[in-house]
């Protein structure tokens, strides 16, 4: 997996000019665009539920997938007990999609073998606002691994490019001071918000 | 009414061809990006094919606006189209922002004078897009 912020509207470019709106006044009117590479298609599809973005995404109606071994996400609690049956599976969804557009069968329907476990890349744009929430949601130790992952990145670039504003980014105990998740919480708010302190 | 532009994401054509070019390549969004990025004539060659059903390409971007209206005219706009988000400012005075396709869709649904306001904005920052965008109006 692999992620980075390619564009965005920085909050100086607003804040300098009405200084009396305060950064998070400011969320809805910022933008950020990040490419995000590698993920699996089980990803991508919790990445899109969430709404108030944009999505430009690798498409499977037109973009052949060559060695579908190659490019596969395997989750490491697979990898962790062997994997053998994972490994066949992908072998031969490999071998029907192969089969299949040779045959003359349009990508669009030879796609439909394809695993969850496919690598796909797109372009994701969030406003400030959305941006928040989503790390609140996805950097939170009960969302699922692979998106958490993505979260952490997204959120290392953010930082990275815009430091005072996302020093106050997080999942959603660091930001709030308490845990929202209620009966299901984790039970490890006070290490979680060490973790994402600056 | 009076509007002006203050600021805008940055390599709006850039990352609009990224765009279009990650739906249908192999290649990492990321690698198409720099590459274009150091390719500006083929961006202009990408995004000047850019057409109208192509919406969601046209997101990956946003403007900033101050605009001087009455409230009344604010409601307007409001009931209008739901993807500009306004802050208010001061009485008559309004933070707005949107992006490319909600510009181009708002320009194509209503002729007024602050939809021209909207697309002629942007002529400065992407002269192929506002292009686009003028010629969506037929």
């Amino acid at each position: 997996m692999k992620v980075k912020l390619i564009s965005f509207l920085p909050l100086a470019a607003i804040q300098t000019i009405y200084s009396q709106l305060s950064w998070r006044q400011l969320l809805p009117h910022l933008s950020y665009t990040f490419a995000i590479e590698k993920i699996s298609r089980a990803c991508s599809h919790q990445l899109v539920r969430h709404r108030v973005a944009s999505f430009s995404q690798q498409s499977q109606r037109y973009i052949t997938i060559k060695k579908l071994r190659e490019r596969v996400v395997t989750p490491p609690s697979i990898e962790e007990h062997n994997g053998e049956e994972f490994n066949d599976l992908i072998s031969r969804a490999s071998d029907v999609y192969q089969k299949l557009v040779e045959k003359g069968v349009p990508k669009e329907d030879a796609r439909f073998v394809l695993p969850n476990a496919a690598e796909t890349s797109l372009l994701m744009t969030m406003n400030g606002e959305s941006l928040f929430h989503f790390f609140g949601l996805r950097c939170c130790n009960r969302a699922q691994w692979e998106i958490r992952s993505l979260a952490d990145k997204m959120l290392d670039e953010a930082r990275t490019l815009e430091p005072e504003l996302f020093k106050h980014a997080g999942p959603y105990c660091y930001q709030m001071g308490y845990c929202p998740e209620g009966r299901f919480t984790c039970g490890s708010m006070r290490e979680t918000i060490e973790k994402y302190s600056p | 009414m009076k509007l002006r532009l203050l600021t805008n994401t940055l390599d709006i054509d850039t990352v609009v061809a990224t765009s279009m070019l990650t739906t249908t390549s192999g290649a990492l969004p990321s690698t198409l990006f720099e590459r274009l990025r150091s390719n500006p004539c083929k961006v202009q060659e990408i995004v000047g094919r850019v057409e109208a059903q192509h919406g969601s390409i046209l997101e990956h971007n946003r403007f900033v606006w101050e605009l001087e209206a009455q409230i009344d005219e604010v409601n307007e706009i409001l009931l209008d189209t739901s993807f500009l988000t306004f802050t208010k400012l001061s009485k008559d005075q309004w933070l707005l922002s949107g992006n490319l396709r909600t510009i181009a869709e708002y320009y194509q649904q209503k002729d007024s004078l602050f939809t021209k306001a909207l697309v002629d904005s942007i002529f400065e920052v992407t002269p192929t897009l506002h292009q686009f965008i003028r010629s969506l109006r037929r």
